[in-house]
């Protein structure tokens, strides 16, 4: 145990001191941030006044939608952007020898496989709560429509990306050892998944052929839940303000509020325990890519 | 397993696919002795350590480590093992102490123990200054010192130093084989030592040369240097034509002549039929850099990989 906790505390001080893994990890919340900044924020705009048919809504109700989608956003890529940055330090060991010098001491792979795990958990838990609480506070500014529970509901669903989000990249990382390969993967992690998961564009707008596929990729759903519990209050707050119903659920639609499996609606506990049985899975495939080598190294 | 032997080694054969990196490899290092393992580049000494530590299985052979099997408990193994890599594995970005402190909670070593050890290896390596700074800012000489620490600290019975001097200042190098021979007379630590340097080979009690994964010659630097040169005596304040009346090879020198004899015997042996030539001389062994030559063909230089 003492060991366990002494690597988690050198793997979490080592993200946090290496300003490069750092940084990146921050990089797609900050483009998020600038799309939203400069143009995105505008034409969700638009887009929610025109889908309302010319219904009059105030500006704050119309700011905790358009923010409610950017908050979502960002801690849907964060999330697990995040989590692969900050387990890039088990390739980078690898890479840099330092893996041998920890296997030189009696320790199991085990041990330091979970010490990975739980550090990258706890940093990706760090900086997605701490991004959380910006958003909230940005969302109380521009348009509060949250309950308590809508809170609570987000942070579960951060917590549930972030596991998810670090047992994906345990698994990938797992096969890689070079410095190319941390860059590669990065740099495909950082541009890629804000695509894959509705973060830059709501999936409504893809293709119907890219729709199912993406319906297939589990952080779709991750998305999805933050993106519901971020904007229900706003949208129920449309309804009670007579807007027709068929409207705000065009809304729901438009926005990734509603997601469909080849055209079935996906209810909001099936996200989450697709999203969990996602996590459970992953990290069964971890631990048996762990014994497999443990086995083949003798340890 | 003989009594005094803390490293044996029987057998042992590693491949990786058609090179055959080890072929056969039997040797031992006796307790408290300072080993010198010699071999040019890919001629098997890494890989060699690689197994001995647990980092690499091996295809055959048998390796006992202080009475223990490495394939019955590789984890007491590496309890009894220190090793000092080419070149600094720890952490540039955190400080030296939190290097030492993540390092000694592997084995276990914490709280008031890490304390207590870490002052006597910062009295042993003088650490005082640079505990509180970060491993990536320190010069190559105070990271090596910090790397022989880290070795150290859970006080291993035999500590492996692969080419732990390359690159390294004189001034840095004599406090590093300092601190190296304090250790094996007090704690009687074994030093299992790689290098390039022929003269810090020469001052090692037994030692093995690999060449292509085999043994080819082991002894103490003596047994060597008798077996494979000769002696050499350099001969001052005579022309070439005395030397070459001599009727042996010679070679002019700075001030004189070297003339290469079979051993001490024929040197003394020359010295008494000829004493109007040999009025200023001195005898010497020959090198260990001559000994590797004689033995392997190949000059030792570069870093092995």
């Amino acid at each position: 145990m003492i060991t366990t906790v002494a690597l988690i505390k050198r793997n979490v001080k080592l993200f946090f001191r290496d300003k490069g893994m750092f940084f990146t990890a921050l990089i797609t919340p900050a483009i998020l941030l600038v799309l939203y900044a400069t143009f995105l924020g505008n034409v969700y705009e638009d887009s929610f006044r025109l889908g309302l048919g010319g219904a009059e809504i105030s500006d704050e109700l119309m700011g905790a939608c358009v923010g409610g989608q950017l908050i979502s956003s960002i801690l849907a890529v964060s999330c697990v952007t995040v989590a692969f940055c900050s387990n890039m330090l088990m390739v980078q060991d690898k890479a840099n020898g330092s893996r041998r010098d920890l296997m030189i001491s009696p320790v199991k792979a085990s041990t330091l496989s979970i010490a990975y795990y739980a550090a990258t958990l706890i940093c990706t838990l760090l900086i997605c709560f701490v991004a959380t609480a910006i958003c909230l506070g940005y969302l109380a500014v521009i348009g509060w429509y949250l309950s308590v529970g809508d809170v609570l509901w987000l942070l579960l669903d951060v917590l549930l990306l972030a596991m998810f989000g670090t047992a994906l990249s345990s698994v990938i990382n797992f096969f890689l050892s070079t410095q190319g390969q941390i860059a590669a993967v990065g740099s495909v992690v950082s541009s890629g998944y804000g695509f894959l998961c509705g973060a830059y564009m709501p999936i409504s707008q893809f293709g119907e052929g890219l729709q199912r596929v993406i319906s297939f990729l589990p952080g779709t759903y991750g998305t999805s839940l933050l993106r519901n519990h971020a904007l229900r209050g706003a949208l129920s707050e449309m309804e009670s303000q007579g807007i027709p119903s068929e409207a705000v659920e065009e809304m729901r639609d438009a926005i990734d509020c509603n997601l469909y499996f080849f055209d079935i609606k996906v209810d909001l506990r099936v996200m989450l325990a697709v999203l969990a049985s996602t996590v459970v899975l992953l990290l069964c495939v971890y631990i048996f890519l762990n014994l497999r080598k443990m086995k083949k190294i003798g340890r | 397993m003989e009594n005094n032997k803390i490293i044996q080694i029987e057998g042992l054969c590693k491949s990786f696919g058609d090179v055959r990196a080890v072929r056969d490899l039997s040797f031992s290092v006796g307790e408290g002795e300072f080993f010198a393992f010699l071999g040019e580049n890919g001629a098997g000494k890494s890989t060699t350590i690689h197994i001995l530590c647990g980092q690499l299985p091996k295809d055959c052979g048998r390796v006992v480590i202080d009475g223990v099997d490495l394939d019955k408990d590789p984890f007491a193994i590496k309890e009894k093992l220190g090793v000092v890599f080419q070149s600094s594995v720890l952490d540039a970005p955190l400080s030296v102490y939190d290097n030492l402190a993540s390092r000694a909670a592997l084995y276990g070593i914490c709280g008031e123990e890490f304390r207590k050890r870490l002052s006597e290896l910062s009295a042993m390596l003088d650490l005082g200054d640079l505990l509180k700074r970060r491993v990536g800012k320190l010069s190559g000489g105070q990271r090596r010192r910090i790397d022989i620490a880290r070795a150290l600290l859970h006080r291993p019975k035999i500590l492996i130093l692969d080419e732990p001097t390359t690159g390294l200042d004189p001034k840095t190098r004599k406090l590093l084989w300092g601190v190296i021979d304090g250790l094996r007379k007090t704690e009687k630590t074994t030093v299992f030592l790689t290098t390039h340097y022929m003269e810090e080979a020469a001052e090692a009690d037994h030692v093995v040369i690999l060449d292509n994964g085999s043994l080819i010659a082991e002894g103490s630097p003596l047994e060597l240097k008798n077996a494979y040169t000769g002696d050499f005596i350099t001969l001052y304040g005579v022309d070439e034509e005395g030397v070459r009346s001599l009727g042996i090879p010679y070679e002019p020198t700075s001030g004189g002549y070297r003339l290469a004899v079979e051993n001490t015997a024929a040197a003394t042996e020359l010295i008494v039929a000829n004493p109007e030539i040999f009025r200023d001389y001195e005898i010497i062994k020959g090198k260990m850099d001559d000994v590797f030559l004689s033995a392997t063909g190949k000059t030792l230089k570069g870093d092995d990989a």
